[in-house]
């Protein structure tokens, strides 16, 4: 089944729209469903043009495709899904993916804060960039991502990963400030350059393939290793907290 | 007439030690306040009643329709924002509370620019903090990490740090030693035993780099780190150890810099490795008198400390997509009313388009520049001049302001009060 939802034009676009209800399961049983724009409830059909071809009786078998040039108002698509796909054509708006659990999410465009966060399993793919906070926790918590892969082909933002526990976050351009900072488990890997990368890490691994600016002082140097053709310097820490973490980087510059 | 005990309603210290001489309705000598209170007591011009926007000019209006306009405008919003709330007495700020939840708004005080990553890094480790008073007397290591009290807090050296006396400690001001963190050399420094000059964007490489001394890995730290030597740096950290009792104070310099909420959290994690060693305490140098009030208030009432959307009907807390500036940068308002702080004066100029695109009523004593932004500006009574109200001092101790004077403008409670009942017949409650 495919369920393809077109976002019209709206006069009071700036407003946020929060549409936890967009995850494929919930197509199931019709699209009777509703989204909320600041304090107002509206239908799902007010917000968007809404088309179904197909049957299905399994979320695994439903994608939901996002079309429109404001789908970047959206936030919380896609959140606590387990099954399924979604395509967001364009850019989408914040909390895509939140506590998602399995399935497969598409974003072509960019991808606005706190992509994946606190995802437990499935996928999140992002062509675009990734604003901050991407595959990272929430506030005051200790567990950020926990499982399944975020892959962004652009660039990331500050604190991608923070807090990340298990699971794979990859980011093939650059990304800014303390990507993976207190990372307790799961792998990041950068492509790209970085800032402070891994600051606090508990343990885990975290690979920066360009040059990590700014590095910390806290990392013991161990020596060179090779991955995937790559000659890196393999680094232990954080030493400011007793942490067990991997940090492989090409090169690295002190602040001195 | 004199009055005694009166409470300064301008900084965090929020001294209780003032002495106000008070001629009819004005504030004629002020006794004991620094140079900043000096000035709070002594007022500046205020409106004389609420004025509304008509066209290029402004029209005098009632408090009646005033708050009728006000609540019309919070009524009809789809995403109205209330914001400020530091610079007025904790009872007012119940009411905005109420308010914010009765219309499914945001409501979001001015710690989300100032002291906003210090509660983000608590909420992630915890605050090992104590009262002013503690230090006072017990103390014997102070350091003010990016901040500035000479120019900021006046009285907190002397009444607190380096000028204080202590109970415990014999002779406070040889045996009190300050260690002042900077970027640059502030008039702070210049009255410190040890300065440590930081290269900006540096503090979080030079805190990790002390935890690191701490605990005992020193061989692993570079020469120099942020500009800052290896051998200072194991100084301070001796020092430190070596000391009966620490306290930290922190500043903007350290939550408005690169990496924000992360520099307090490492500031956090050192005084808790330090307190494997010995005693040590950290705080936060809160800024408006009352912006702790305001924290202490939205928690007790909503959980969460600031940055609270309710458009939901439940309370969702999200600072970076909640907070004042980042929904005005994102133009997600489309109303916002202001009380007790002004946003124009501080805020990207980004976030001042969207706030002259939305309707605006603002309630403070005085016109500033947000003003400029307003549809209907209302005067109220200075909390602490001419209302009485409880305040909360930078250390979390809540002070009922004392009323020095008369002037028949009303509090901001009041003000907010007549709003929320008519909100509240609006929503035929
Ligand atoms: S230190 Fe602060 S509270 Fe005390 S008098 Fe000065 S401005 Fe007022």
């Amino acid at each position: 089944m495919k369920v393809t939802l077109a976002m019209k034009p709206t006069a009071r676009s700036f407003i946020p729209i929060e549409a936890e209800s967009i995850v494929p399961k919930n197509f199931l049983a019709g699209t009777d469903l509703v989204v909320w724009r600041g304090n107002r409830e509206l239908r799902l059909d007010e917000v968007f043009t809404v088309t179904v071809e197909g049957h299905a009786d399994r979320s695994e078998n439903v994608e939901v495709v996002l079309s429109g040039d404001d789908t970047f108002r959206l936030k919380r698509v896609g959140e606590y899904m387990e099954a399924g796909k979604i395509t967001v054509l364009g850019n989408i708006g914040m909390h895509c993916g939140n506590f998602m659990t399995g399935g497969e999410i598409e974003v072509r465009g960019n991808a606005d804060g706190w992509l994946g966060r606190e995802m437990g399993g499935g996928t999140i793919i992002c062509r675009g960039d990734a604003a901050d906070y991407c595959a990272s926790g929430y506030r005051g918590g200790r567990k950020g991502m926990t499982g399944g892969t975020v892959e962004v082909f652009g660039r990331a933002g500050d604190f991608v990963a923070e807090h990340i526990a298990g699971g794979t976050v990859i980011i093939h351009g650059s990304a800014g400030d303390m990507p993976g900072a207190e990372m307790h488990g799961g792998t990041l890997t950068v492509h790209g350059d970085c800032s402070r990368p891994a600051a606090n890490m508990k343990g885990g691994s975290c690979y920066v393939f360009g040059t990590a600016q700014g590095m910390l002082p806290t990392f013991r140097k161990i020596g060179t290793v090779q991955h995937e053709g790559r000659t890196l310097i393999r680094f232990v820490g954080d030493v400011a907290n007793r942490g067990k973490g991997n940090l492989f980087v090409r090169d690295y510059v002190y602040l001195d | 007439m004199i009055v005694k005990d009166a409470v300064c309603p301008f900084c965090g210290c929020l001294c209780d030690d003032i002495e106000v001489e008070v001629d009819g309705d004005r504030v004629v000598a002020v006794t004991n306040a620094c140079e900043l209170g000096t000035k709070k007591f002594m007022g500046e011009k205020r409106l004389k009643n609420p004025i509304l926007r008509d066209g290029d000019a402004w029209k005098d209006i009632t408090y009646d329709e005033a708050a009728r306009y006000a609540a019309g405008m919070l009524l009809s919003a789809e995403r109205p924002l209330l914001y400020g709330w530091s610079g007025t007495h904790g009872e007012a700020q119940c009411v905005g509370v109420h308010m914010a939840e009765l219309v499914r708004g945001v409501i979001d005080n001015t710690s989300s620019v100032c002291h906003g990553p210090s509660i983000l890094a608590i909420q992630e480790v915890g605050h090992p903090g104590c009262t002013l008073g503690v230090v006072k007397n017990r103390a014997d290591l102070v350091i003010y990490w990016g901040s500035n009290p000479i120019d900021a807090h006046p009285r907190h050296l002397s009444r607190y740090t380096r000028y204080a006396e202590g109970f415990f400690l014999d002779n406070a001001f040889r045996d009190r030693k300050v260690i002042v963190v900077d970027v640059r050399k502030t008039e702070t420094a210049n009255i410190a035993d040890e300065f440590v000059q930081i290269k900006p964007g540096g503090d979080y490489a030079v805190l990790s780099a002390l935890r690191a001394i701490v605990r005992g890995k020193t061989e692993t730290i570079p020469r120099t780190v942020a500009g800052v030597t290896r051998e200072q740096l194991v100084r301070v950290a001796n020092l430190c150890k070596g000391a009966k009792f620490g306290a930290v104070y922190f500043g903007l310099g350290l939550t408005m810099t690169r990496g924000k909420y992360k520099n307090i959290r490492n500031a956090i994690e050192l005084v808790s490795e330090l307190s494997r060693h010995t005693k040590f305490t950290i705080s936060a140098m809160r800024g408006h008198y009352n912006v702790y009030g305001s924290n202490e208030v939205n928690t007790w009432m909503t959980g969460y400390p600031f940055g609270i959307d309710f458009s939901r009907g439940i309370a969702f807390y999200n600072p970076g997509e909640t907070t004042a500036v980042d929904i005005l940068a994102r133009k997600e308002c489309d109303a916002a009313l202001i009380v007790g702080s002004d946003p124009a004066a501080h805020f990207p100029r980004k976030c001042l388009e969207h706030l002259a695109e939305i309707p605006v009523v603002q309630l403070d004593p005085y016109p500033n520049a947000t003003t400029a932004f307003c549809n209907v500006q209302i005067p109220v009574a200075v909390t602490g001049i001419d209302a009485v109200g409880t305040a909360y001092r930078m250390d979390g101790v809540p002070i009922r302001t004392r009323q020095v004077l008369s002037s028949g403008y009303p509090s901001d409670r009041e003000v907010l009060l007549k709003m929320y009942t008519l909100m509240q017949e609006g929503k035929g409650q």
